[in-house]
Parts: structure tokens; C-alpha cells; sequence
């Protein structure tokens, strides 16, 4: 896989981002010493961070063997680019937009045209929300549970996932999602909004919901 | 995207609403809309509307609780990105 052009976003730090990723002990100075090639160190980022990097493709991805194929990308990137990585945002926040930026990619090299996000991320007219999102019949009985919500989540047309998971799961704000997905930020903000409303429909009847591969995963 | 600033929260439809809802999530920052003074009115005479919001809420706030990892990758993505580095 070629990393020509890929970029790591130079956007102004998110607060929320940094706050939603503490500094890890030991971190700082498994990257220093990773940065001098110190394999063991690594290694222990590796350890530190591939639950979220998996997750994450996971989420995006919706399919188990391509989420750990482009887990493995994202690693071997980290370890070519560790070098230009300043500390100007938490590690983690700085790994997972590089992570995005590589999923995005496959995803582009697979046909998913995110670039022409009115076409493609819009979903066929009987996946989009229904119109009468304020009758009773679309409200939810009370509170959502993790589980139920991860199910509904991987249910989403590719598109509505992509930007709901950015934004909602992720901290991403909508002008980084934009330069990410190479869409307007009033794009990304109405592509969220129908998210929402997809779930708040999918969430009325839990037990219709397929289970999500994701869940199928067993935690080792 | 519709430009907050013109509109009159009191006289809005359920239309108008419906037109506005993304933008006033996305400029919400962290406080909950169905605690914005400015819709109190309308989301009152609109008890629909009210429970609209206050789902996209819990989905937005339940969402903010997949962020932690509960997945774990296969042992053999860590025994390849070894096996490249060697390379």
C-alpha cells in the first residue's frame, strides 16, 4: 500500500479530544524511545493503543478481517511517521487521525466514493430516516443501552456510520470530519442529523436489530 | 445550513424546526438543547418535538460511551506488523 499524499490533519487541537485522551503512563517516553527505534518501546505502544485503533476500523469498516488488516496498516504507518509526531495534540488523538485518514483511503481504493458525499454517503431512499421523526411512533421508550446502541450503530447506511461514528463515538468535530470525508461542514452536520434520526428509528425495536460482527468478536 | 441568528424561536413551525434541528445540535457545544432557553416555548407547545430532542440527546450521550474500547484485535496483527518491521 502506497502512503503518497496521506496526510495527518494539522487542525487546531480539540479541546475535547484532549480531554477524552489523558496522557497514558509511560507513553511520553515510549515514544521517544520508539522514535529512536527502540523496538520493545514499540511494542508497548502497540499494547497501549490497539484496542482503540481496532475499534475504530472495526466501526468504520463493519467487517472483522478488514478492521485488523488495516490495524496492522495503521501500526506499520505509525512507525514510518512516528518521527513527525510534535506532541501538538495527545498521541491518541494524533494516531486515530491518522488511522481515519487510512481507512478513508481503503475505503476510496475500494470504490466508496466519500468524495462525492451527496451521492454516496446518502443513502438509498428506504435506508434514509422517515419524515414523521416527530410522531409517537418513532420515540424511544427511555434509555439506550451500549450494547443495543452498537448494534443499531452497525446498522447504519456506510455513509451515516462514517460520520456518526466520527462525530458522536470519536470527538471529531464537523470541520474535521469535513476535510476528512472532503465534504462541507453543513454536509457533515445534516449526514449526522439523519444519523441520529436512522438510530432513534432502529433503536424502536431492539430486537429486530441484526448483531453487529463486532459483537461476535471475543475479547481476549 | 440555516443561519441561527434570524430566527424567531416563538413563531417557528414545526416545519421550520424540522429545517433548523441540525444546525441548532451542531451549535450547541456541550449543553442540551432541550435546555436552551430559547426553544422552551416551542418545545413545550410541541410535546413531539420535545421528545425528538431529548432522544437525539441519549443517542448522542449513550454514543459517547463506545469511545472505550471493548474489541481487541487477533495476536496475529501484532506477529505481521513484527514481521514487517523485520523486513
Amino acid at each position: 500500500m502506497g502512503f503518497q499524499g496521506l496526510q495527518t490533519m494539522q487542525t487546531k487541537p480539540n479541546a475535547g479530544l484532549f480531554k477524552r485522551n489523558p496522557p497514558i503512563a509511560g507513553e511520553a517516553e515510549a515514544i521517544e524511545r520508539a522514535k529512536n527505534g527502540d523496538a520493545d518501546a514499540f511494542s508497548k505502544l502497540y499494547a497501549l493503543h490497539k484496542r482503540r485503533v481496532y475499534t475504530l476500523c472495526l466501526r468504520m469498516l463493519g467487517n472483522v478481517s478488514e478492521a485488523e488488516d488495516m490495524t496492522q496498516e495503521a501500526f506499520l504507518h505509525l512507525f514510518r511517521k512516528l518521527g513527525s509526531f510534535r506532541g501538538e495534540s495527545a498521541f491518541s488523538t494524533w494516531l486515530h487521525r491518522l488511522t481515519v485518514n487510512l481507512v478513508l483511503m481503503h475505503l476510496r481504493k475500494k470504490g466508496l466514493q466519500l468524495v462525492s458525499l451527496e451521492e454516496t454517503i446518502n443513502p438509498s431512499e428506504e435506508d434514509a430516516p422517515k419524515r414523521d421523526f416527530g410522531s409517537r411512533d418513532t420515540q424511544l421508550a427511555g434509555s439506550v443501552d451500549r450494547v443495543t446502541l452498537e448494534r443499531a450503530v452497525a446498522s447504519l447506511p456506510p455513509g451515516y456510520r462514517m460520520v456518526f461514528v466520527l462525530h458522536d463515538v470519536e470527538g471529531f468535530e464537523h470541520n474535521e470530519i469535513a476535510t476528512m470525508l472532503e465534504c462541507s461542514t453543513g454536509n457533515s452536520k445534516s449526514q449526522l442529523h439523519k444519523a441520529r434520526l436512522k438510530l432513534r428509528e432502529l433503536l424502536r425495536y431492539p430486537d429486530q436489530l441484526p448483531e453487529a460482527e463486532s459483537s461476535r468478536e471475543v475479547v481476549q | 445550513m440555516s443561519d441561527l441568528s434570524k430566527i424567531d424561536f416563538n413563531s417557528m413551525t414545526v416545519a421550520e424546526f424540522e429545517q433548523y434541528l441540525p444546525e441548532l445540535f451542531a451549535s450547541g457545544g456541550s449543553g442540551r438543547l432541550s435546555e436552551d432557553p430559547r426553544l422552551a416555548r416551542f418545545l413545550a407547545a410541541n410535546p413531539d418535538c420535545a421528545a425528538l430532542v431529548r432522544d437525539l440527546e441519549t443517542i448522542a450521550e449513550t454514543a459517547k460511551n463506545l469511545f472505550v474500547p471493548d474489541q481487541e484485535p487477533s495476536d496475529e496483527v501484532w506477529t505481521n506488523i513484527e514481521k514487517k518491521l523485520k523486513q
